[in-house]
């Protein structure tokens, strides 16, 4: 599709983890309108049309360069480098984030995929005792129940209520017996569909869930006030054979944060020798998933990977990474338009400019200008199109060339 | 490419009846050929054990299931890194090494080709790149459809039988996903789990919501592989895994299955006498009745599922199981349910000699291999790595070549429980050396219809591997002297030489492409993902293949 007035789809979404793989672009001369319609997803294709015609090729210190020139000077401040680290991966492909961990391999550099920004504290918690987990079908289909804990999915996964099966037009087998429960304080989107809330401070959440899971144990509940809500949430799970708990960075983020997902994995174990109990994971960006499985497969290890040592080492981070870890040169891969870390030279290989990246290669957007792979935010694996002509180089060709510059 | 030219050892090539014959082989182009030219390399094996690479038909080394189990154990890896070399990735090893450990450590135990044996067709872009980036070994791996619920419409369709549009289906997955055969895993039963944590407790329970039955499944999708002429017959994990008096469940199975040709996955688990329903210390071995059966059904073969003493992380489609064990076991769990084809759990497991049950099991497996009249029916598994790591298939043999030290380990495990067993009733086969062959490369090859691998006649994969002939059988399957992959030296002495990427090997067998219109419908009802992207196109992941063609009968 190029033209405008055109449609072309079904395609593959990369605006969030969703990755709704049934969207049809419709262009006119006011942009791009997706059909199912979403904002973010529209916004995502919008900011990257036509792009390549109008951005440099690359840039060296702010100045427009071709892309040799600027994988030379990349290729300098990696040989320089001590201590490199490879992050971003907001909208990497499984290909690029392959690629990315060979190159750090070779290289002995850092991997940070949680480490940066995120849901940094939370990662740890799977690791200690494991997850129940599902796919969205396996809950839009099977679940009565649905909490949604401290998320808008509203605003940062548009469609993931309506592919849940909440709304009009419902495609969840189950029909029309199914409760949406949001934990929260706010009046989110999210909450504004919920048929049941829940409110108390996010400070309160361990609190809650321990408590849940001491009532789920049929022990008395002291020293909460959270006594009448957290019995009426027990009883609408012990009401329903299959529920699922959605959470994210609202739960994770910050200190205590893998406490407070342990807890709920505790919880939903607990719940699950009676019914069937699942949580989804609401990650920041849509390449995060697949890039931690790749790190995960090539290292052994997910979340932030050294290679510094020769062998993979696991970085448990308790707080974000590159401050106090030495890093002397950033490679940013696909990440979401952001400051470069301070004091610290950038190369960024993204779709969107980094104006301020000591060095900068504007690639082939995802599943716009690129085809490949991404994982979903529940683990499946999807094709990504590209449904619009480009000119530019995807993130796994530059890093592959710059692999070939390190070659032993 | 390389030409070599092995000299003087002796030759272990049971699908072309040499046993132990002193012979050359020669090697050019990546096969085993008549005659090579005088600058070949020469390798001295005077003294030295050749055999085909070896050919493992069970194991779990790629896609979600094994990289949850990855993510969920870092401190099981940490005391085994493995360094990056000028050649060789690093990565770290253990009970599930990750991708690039996985295919060094399969090269170096001198196998050359393995199955990925649980793959979720709707994951096949996952397990596809997981195998890319396993390498020196050519791998295949075997989709799920034993809870399918489209599969289960088409069953019921046809009123539990087998239909055209049955095959087309099963077909149209293989092509889709680029999978090598069909596993079913515990069929009817995982649906259930995923329903309301339930399974089915026999064949012919009825998997509510679909109007099918286990049986149905089993002969349906049996019949319609066995039909379509697929190099690999079904592979089945049978219902009732693990559980007392699952013995009964494996043979109504295989009567089920009767004249066609099956493989049943993990024999050992399906071979427990006792009370059904009652707990894991009333069980008894069954073994000689299912090897009986086995010996008087030659359609039918088994890899055994042996499970060694120490520590294995238990990994299964059949989530019911895994959730026993987590209650079992009280430590770490991971559930993940795909939606309308399989679940799946993970739970870490160590297994104790002094354990009742876990001496019984592995009492059985060695009962089934010393038990067995042929042994081109039994194929050597630890269903790695639920029974323990592929790592620990030396031992294995070690167990099944040497009496003594058999007789040794038995000595140090629950005496109740081996008493229980046949082992010590005068069982005193030891395997020869030509039996080891059959069960580790040429039985496997043969089984999953790779007419070029597990032999070494003219024409042959050069996949050879080359033991010294050492007494103690342990020490000398651990470390092999040679590995030739594909024609290539890959080992020497215990090092990697080179890498190489290895083949996947997919099958595939014709259908009518109008099964299109009716599975779309189908999956709109019933899937996350559009029809038209859940093929598996894309050649960085499908290739370089070598597709293996159905005979259709």
């Amino acid at each position: 599709m190029a033209e405008p007035g055109s449609t072309d789809g079904p395609v593959t979404c990369v605006g969030c983890g969703l990755l709704c793989d049934d969207v049809t672009i419709e262009r006119s001369g006011n942009g791009i309108r997706l059909q199912p319609p979403c904002g973010l997803g529209a916004e995502w294709f919008s900011a990257r049309a036509g792009r390549s015609a109008r951005a440099p090729a690359a840039t060296v210190g702010g100045q427009p360069a071709d892309i040799e020139t600027a994988l030379a000077r990349a290729t300098e401040l990696l040989r320089a480098a001590r201590r490199p680290m490879l992050h971003g991966f907001d909208a990497a492909t499984v290909e690029d984030a392959r690629a990315a961990v060979a190159l750090a391999d070779r290289l002995g550099a850092l991997v940070a995929i949680d480490g940066v920004t995120g849901a940094w504290p939370g990662a740890p918690a799977v690791p200690l005792r494991g997850a129940a987990t599902a796919t969205l079908g396996e809950i839009r289909d099977r679940s009565q129940l649905v909490v949604v804990w401290r998320e808008d999915p509203e605003t940062t996964h548009p469609r993931l209520l309506d592919r849940l099966g909440f709304g009009a037009g419902s495609s969840s087998r189950l029909g029309g017996e199914r409760t949406l429960l949001v934990v929260d304080e706010r009046d989110t989107a999210t909450a504004g569909r919920a048929d049941l809330r829940l409110r108390w401070a996010r400070e309160r959440d361990l609190e809650a869930l321990t408590g849940l899971h001491a009532l789920q144990r049929r022990l008395a509940l002291r020293g909460t006030e959270l006594v009448v809500e957290l019995g009426g949430l027990l009883e609408r799970i012990n009401a329903v054979r299959h529920a699922t708990f959605v959470h994210g960075p609202g739960l994770t983020a910050g200190a205590g944060g893998q406490r407070r997902l342990l807890a709920l994995h505790e919880l939903v174990r607990a719940l699950c020798h009676d019914r069937h109990v699942v949580t989804l994971a609401l990650p920041g960006a849509a390449g995060t998933r697949g890039a931690q499985d790749v790190l995960s497969w090539q290292s052994g290890y997910s979340g932030n990977v050294d290679f510094g040592t020769g062998h993979p080492e696991l970085v448990t981070a308790t707080r974000p990474l590159a401050a106090g870890e030495g890093v002397d040169v950033s490679l940013r891969i696909e990440g979401a338009p952001a400051d470069p870390l301070a004091g610290i030279p950038e190369i960024s290989l993204g779709s969107l400019p980094a104006p301020a990246a000591a060095v900068s290669i504007r690639t082939a957007a995802p599943g716009v200008h690129a085809a490949g792979t991404a994982h979903r935010l529940d683990g499946v694996p999807l094709a990504l199109q590209a449904p619009l002509p480009g000119d530019a180089p995807t993130a796994a060709a530059l890093l592959t060339r710059l692999l070939g510059e390190f070659a032993p | 490419m390389t030409a070599i030219r092995i000299t003087g050892g002796r030759i272990h090539d049971p699908a072309n009846d040499v046993d132990g014959e002193i012979r050359e082989i020669c090697i050019q182009d990546g096969k085993v050929v008549d005659e090579v030219g005088p600058d070949a390399r020469r390798i001295d094996a005077r003294g030295m054990v050749v055999m085909p690479g070896g050919v493992d038909i069970h194991a779990h080394i790629a896609g979600p299931a094994v990289n949850a189990a990855r993510r969920l154990s870092p401190d099981e890896r940490r005391d085994h890194p493995m360094d990056r070399t000028e050649v060789l990735r690093s990565g770290t090893g253990g009970l599930v090494p990750s991708t690039f450990a996985t295919g060094y450590r399969y090269s170096l135990l001198g196998y050359t080709t393995v199955v990925e044996a649980a793959a979720p067709p709707l994951a096949a872009r996952h397990v596809l790149a997981e195998l890319r980036d396993t390498p020196m070994i050519d791998k295949a791996f075997l989709i799920l459809m034993g809870n399918n619920q489209v599969l289960f419409e088409l069953i019921r369709e046809s009123g539990g039988g087998v239909s055209a549009r049955l095959r087309d289906a099963i077909a149209w997955w293989l092509q889709a996903t680029g999978g090598y055969g069909v596993k079913l895993v515990n069929p009817g039963g995982v649906e259930l789990w995923k329903q309301s944590n339930g399974n089915v407790d026999s064949l012919d329970d009825d998997v509510a919501g679909f109007g099918v039955t286990p049986r149905q499944v089993l002969e349906a999708i049996g019949g319609a592989v066995d039909e379509l002429g697929l190099p690999h017959p079904v592979h089945i994990h049978a219902n009732n895994l693990g559980a007392p008096g699952n013995a009964d469940t494996t043979l109504d199975t295989m009567r089920t299955l009767a004249g066609r040709q099956a493989h049943f996955a993990h024999l050992q688990f399906h071979s427990y006498g006792g009370k059904p329903g009652g707990g894991l210390g009333g069980s008894v071995s069954r073994a000689p009745e299912l090897v009986d059966y086995l010996n008087d059904h030659p359609e039918l073969t088994a890899d055994i599922g042996q499970v060694m003493f120490g520590p294995a992380v238990t990994m299964t489609a059949d989530a019911y199981v895994s959730a026993l064990l987590r209650d079992l076991d009280g430590g770490k769990w991971i559930s993940h349910d795909t939606e309308v084809e399989t679940g799946c759990g993970i739970v870490p497991y160590r297994y104790r000699a002094g354990n009742y049950v876990h001496a019984l099991q592995w009492g059985i497996g060695l009962e089934l291999f010393l038990l067995a009249r042929d042994p081109w029916q039994v194929m050597l598994s630890t269903d790695h790595p639920n029974g323990g790591s592929f790592l620990s298939y030396p031992k294995l043999i070690r167990l099944l070549m040497d009496r003594a030290f058999r007789e040794d380990q038995m000595g140090r495990a629950n005496q109740r429980a081996i008493r229980r067993t046949a082992l010590p009733d005068g069982l005193d086969r030891e395997y020869t050396l030509n039996e080891i062959a059959i069960i580790t490369r040429a039985a496997p090859a043969r089984r999953l219809g790779l007419r070029d691998k597990g032999h070494l006649g003219i024409g042959a994969d050069a996949d050879v591997t080359i033991y010294h002939d050492r007494a103690d059988r342990e020490d000398m399957f651990s470390t092999p002297r040679y590995v030739i992959k594909g024609g290539e030296l890959a080992v020497e002495d215990g090092d990697l030489r080179r890498a190489d990427d290895g083949l996947l090997l997919s099958s595939r067998a014709g259908f009518d492409p109008d099964v299109s219109r009716v599975l779309e419908p189908l999956f709109g009802a019933r899937y996350t993902v559009a029809f038209e992207h859940y093929p598996v196109r894309d050649p960085a992941l499908r290739e370089p293949a070598r597709i293996v063609e159905a005979v259709r009968k």
